[in-house]
């Protein structure tokens, strides 16, 4: 329990507690700003004695402060006050930044986001982190760094401050934008709202394709019919257009949470380095940047722990000894692109390779080109970081970057080269609220299967159905052979062919695994809404989600991953 | 005989039933307005406040892996909401949908947060004031039948009408497969 009520009730939380709106908006907002305060001051480090910068973090700061004087949150308001005259000594010239500043005002930032981040869970009486001796802490540093009895900071040796990006990154120019931007009128709605928008949305979008489509319509000669059907058809893209623009949001945010962890751990590692941004504008649907955080994360960890050299390597190699890490993000042919590159080492092929081997995952006499080879770092297990360390190297790294990025429906590929660097690069998709499908048909059923997890259909012939004592489980393509999935027995769906080679085959992939699935028919292509099928359906294996089709029927959305998870459950009514 | 039910109101007009008990039907006490519906020879109500509509029998497309009472989801003007059908929910025989077979849909509350469901029944009749001394409390009948999804038992115009706790009814049912296939 916190200090503030080991007398008693949490009796500052009084206001918090009556208004749950007003309090939200506190929490949401205090977010906002520690946000952009963390990220203004990475850019004071580069540059201390810019005041305008200090001023960028004052405001937002004294607006936290503020706030939670409004909600009489008092613990809040006076440790933010304390380090606030710091500040405000700063930004009129009469202290000095220096790393031991920075390193405070990062530090209060951390501590209030845990405390703000706690306060819904304290308001409901549950027991929080005691942050009272951090506190007491940071703002005697305060107290010692404005009467000048600065002890040496605790900054690392070996850690240099990195140098100034290259001017033609525009980041400097950049840098003043959040401030401007929160200038800008704005509404905040909640985001249920704008997901029941943009589903509607999707729908009206389907439904006036098919009302195009429509034999009565299509063949229409009526010039004036059909200039007006035109019109609609403008209208609703542009409307799709808009309604999908507001569900997006710049990957600044979340590029500036790299630009933190890239600075912490560089000190940690001891391996100077500069991460640079490009295309932070660069906007994605809200959903995405959300999810993409954690694999970011990971990669950059992995950038700074495996991909760069220690110093002393870079210099005998000829390199800076300041790494630079590069985060870009931009639009590639209706997808976005987020890359990551280092100019380290690049990946160690061969070791690679042996680890694979002494970890099982290829045959001892397999030979692999180096595109195979690097793909196996993607295997669950699978780790070359020699040494267990606190952040890299648990071998849970690259295939949760991998399951993640699919669950996004993206893709991440990597291109390396020995001695100059390593960039990943994921693909993702403009949207996931609508997925272009495959529509399947298994008795009088529907599915549909998002098109990129297809690889190929077929009808097969009966010699390349192979069976197990008795059971069909394998389907060969080519010299290989693929599980095989009997949607319709899987499933339970009367009607169903029990003849595989009767309907068709579909081959579908996911995370490099691949399954074979039996259906009767494929009914063409369709793009869909996706639509939850709610709380009660949320364990269902191997259904993602449902569709609204053209007549009016729902489809369920097969989830591949989920399907793998069902191989070798049934199969014995079924036959070749 | 379509939509003709047994006190010679149509759905129609229990529909509009309904929506008018939406705005004045506020229970006090235990008493309040119910809709009421058959299963079998039962009559069973539930209280009008947590039904949204009425609607016919339409194309309901199958979930794997749930329970049989589980009929499936059906598509609600763009939502997705789940069908239960309350005869095989309650352990009578299936019966072929007939067409003053209804579904129901209504809000349900969960632990965890309010969703619609639809429920079918074999008719649904109307919305029927029930005062408080009309209800009875739930005696202990032991053996099969379940106490816990009641309200209690109203005896209306000489019939009994029993009254369904719909967020118990279908509460337990919150989170379907998490059972192995």
């Amino acid at each position: 329990m916190s200090d503030v009520n080991a007398g008693g009730p949490d009796n500052e939380l009084g206001a918090f507690i009556a208004d749950p709106e007003l309090a939200g908006m506190f929490i949401a907002d205090a977010a906002d700003h520690l946000g952009t305060i963390e990220a203004t001051l990475l850019k004071l480090e580069k540059s201390p004695s810019d005041l305008k910068l200090v001023n960028d973090i004052f405001r937002p700061f004294h607006t936290v402060k503020g706030n939670a004087g409004v909600l009489g949150i008092a613990s809040i308001e006076e440790f933010a006050h304390k380090i606030e005259t710091l500040l405000d000594l700063a930004r009129s010239g009469k202290h000095a930044i220096g790393p031991a500043e920075i390193d405070l005002v990062l530090k209060t930032v951390d501590l209030l986001k845990l405390i703000i981040e706690e306060l819904p869970a304290r308001a409901a009486g549950q027991p929080v982190t005691d942050t009272s001796a951090r506190r007491r802490e940071l703002m005697a540093r305060v107290d010692e760094l404005i009467s000048g009895t600065t002890p040496p900071p605790s900054n690392k040796a070996g850690f240099t401050t990195p140098p100034p990006p290259p001017a033609s990154n525009g980041e400097g120019d950049r840098g003043k934008g959040p401030s401007v931007r929160d200038e800008q009128s704005t509404v905040k709605v909640d985001t249920k709202k704008l997901d029941n928008l943009v589903d509607m949305v999707g729908e009206l979008v389907i439904a006036q394709a098919i009302l195009a489509e429509d034999p009565a319509i299509a063949g229409a000669t009526d010039d004036r019919l059909t200039r007006r059907l035109a019109h609609v058809r403008r209208i609703t893209s542009d409307l799709q257009r808009d309604t999908m623009a507001m569900r997006m949001m710049p990957i600044r945010q979340t590029f500036q949470k790299m630009a933190r962890l890239a600075r912490d751990l560089a000190r940690k590692f001891e391996k100077p380095c500069s991460l640079t941004l490009i295309g932070e504008d660069t906007e994605l649907d809200r959903k995405v940047v959300e999810h993409l955080t954690d694999p970011l994360m990971h990669m950059v960890r992995n950038a700074i722990d495996h991909g760069i050299e220690p110093p002393a390597e870079r210099q005998a190699a000829g390199k800076p000894i300041a790494a630079e890490i590069r985060l870009r993000a931009f639009h590639r042919a209706g997808f976005i692109v987020v890359e990551i590159a280092d100019d380290g080492g690049g990946l160690d092929t061969e070791r690679i390779l042996a680890k694979g081997k002494s970890q099982g995952l290829v045959p001892d006499d397999a030979e692999l080109d180096p595109a195979d080879i690097h793909q196996l770092i993607f295997q669950p297990g699978f780790s070359t970081a020699s040494q267990v360390t606190e952040l890299s190297g648990r071998g849970v790294g690259m295939d949760v970057v991998r399951r993640n990025i699919e669950a996004l429906r993206g893709r991440i590929d990597i291109h390396t080269e020995r001695g100059k660097g390593t960039t990943f690069s994921i693909q993702l998709p403009l949207t996931l609220a609508i997925v272009d499908g495959i529509l399947l048909g298994v008795g009088s059923d529907r599915f549909v299967i998002p098109t990129f997890a297809v690889q190929e259909s077929f009808r097969p012939t009966p010699a390349q159905v192979q069976t197990l004592q008795g059971q069909v489980c394998m389907v060969q393509v080519r010299d290989r052979l693929y599980p095989l999935l009997h949607l319709g027995e899987v499933f339970n769906i009367a009607g169903a062919r029990k003849r595989i080679s009767e309907g068709t085959v579909i081959i579908c992939h996911e995370s490099g695994r691949v399954v074979a699935l039996a259906v009767d028919e494929l009914l063409g292509k369709q793009e869909v809404v996706i639509k939850s099928l709610g709380e009660m359906f949320r364990n269902i294996r191997g259904i993602a989600g449902g569709a609204i089709l053209g007549d009016g029927r729902i489809g369920l959305i097969l989830d591949t991953g989920g399907l793998l998870s069902l191989v070798g459950k049934t199969t014995s009514q079924v036959a070749a | 005989m379509i939509g003709a039910v047994n006190q010679g109101k149509s759905v129609i007009e229990t529909m509009l039933a309904v929506e008018a008990g939406g705005a004045n039907g506020a229970t006090s006490g235990s008493g309040g307005k119910f809709l009421t519906f058959t299963l079998g020879n039962e009559e069973y109500g539930v209280p009008v406040l947590k039904v949204r509509e009425i609607i016919k029998v339409m194309d309901i497309t199958q979930v794997p892996q749930v329970p049989d009472y589980v009929l499936g989801v059906i598509n609600l003007r763009g939502k997705v909401i789940p069908v239960i059908d309350l005869r095989r929910k309650f352990g009578f025989a299936a019966m072929e949908h007939t067409e003053r077979t209804c579904i129901i849909v209504a809000d349900v509350d969960l632990p965890s947060m309010r969703v619609m469901m639809g429920v079918v029944v074999d008719s649904v009749q109307e919305v029927l004031n029930v005062t408080e001394s009309e209800i009875e409390e739930t005696p202990e009948f032991g053996g099969r039948a379940t106490t816990a999804y009641l309200l209690g038992l109203a005896k209306v115009k000489d019939s009994v009408k029993i009254l369904l706790d719909l967020d118990r009814v279908l509460g337990s049912d919150g989170q379907l497969g998490t059972r192995a296939v």
